[in-house]
């Protein structure tokens, strides 16, 4: 052990220490407008699922394909080419959130989609995946601000 | 639990940073390490070759299309040292009675 190190030096390494993992973390999170890609994307998928022609759905389907790709691409970007965030930070209770926010997209999008065709109404995938991409576009920075505050609270020097 | 150990190798300002970035990632590219901590290439190619003599640090050299990418990544032996200097650290701020708080 250093004895000479004064503790408020000490106090400054570990604020250090902490300022660059958070670098990191930052580095790592999905931009806000994702999100509401996605949500979009969603919705163009249901249009097509909805209207039941091959021609919608032969353009639905692949503008939803090509559109998600480039999207998670471009979101994922960083930790492709600059950094990786260390599993170690992206505990169970991350896992749970994530797992949970598919869940209530989904489960709010199907659950809307089919009650409302079982009561006739027009267009019932468009409306339900228009729901849940609204949930997904405000619901996704929610989750993001989640996953940041987990992976900082997992920093070495904080526990 | 982690045996506090002070780490005259990682303590020194510049490695410090970049041993913190490479801690909380699986690798980093050189880029980003010389970017977040300002440094100049040559600096960083130092300290990282500091590290990589101690076993502290794997340099991985590779292509991302025709680019050459250079990362970094903590090797055990280099995760343990950092984990054991951040015991150390705030085994000494505790019996000063000061406070860690995450920010």
């Amino acid at each position: 052990m250093n004895s000479e190190l004064h503790p408020g030096e000490a106090a400054d390494a570990l604020a250090e220490i902490r300022k660059r993992q958070q670098q990191v973390i930052d580095r790592a999170m999905v931009p806000a407008w994702y999100w509401w890609v996605v949500g979009a994307l969603m919705v163009v998928l249901a249009v097509g699922v909805d209207t039941k022609t091959h021609l919608a759905l032969g353009i639905t389907i692949p503008v939803f394909v090509v559109g998600m790709l480039a999207a998670t691409g471009i979101a994922v970007r960083s930790q492709v080419l600059y950094a990786k965030v260390h599993d170690t930070l992206l505990d169970g209770t991350a896992v749970i959130a994530i797992l949970g926010f598919v869940a209530l997209i989904v489960g709010c999008s199907l659950g809307i989609a089919f009650g409302l065709r079982a009561a006739g109404v027009s267009y019932p995938a468009t409306i339900g995946c228009g729901v849940g991409g609204l949930v997904m576009g405000l619901g996704g920075p929610v989750l993001n601000r989640q996953l940041r505050r987990i992976m900082l609270g997992n920093r070495a020097g904080i526990k | 639990m982690t045996v506090a150990r002070f780490d005259e190798l990682i303590h020194a300002p510049t490695r410090l940073s970049i041993v913190s970035l490479l801690a909380a990632s699986e690798w980093a590219e050189f880029q980003f390490i010389r970017d977040s901590v300002g440094l100049s290439d040559s600096a960083l190619s130092k300290q990282l070759g500091t590290l990589e003599q101690a076993g502290y640090v794997e340099i991985g050299r590779g292509f991302v299309g025709k680019r050459p990418r250079t990362s970094a990544r903590l090797t055990t032996v280099g995760r343990a040292a950092f984990e054991q200097h951040v015991a150390a650290l705030q085994e000494m701020v505790a019996r000063s009675g000061s406070t860690i708080l995450p920010r």
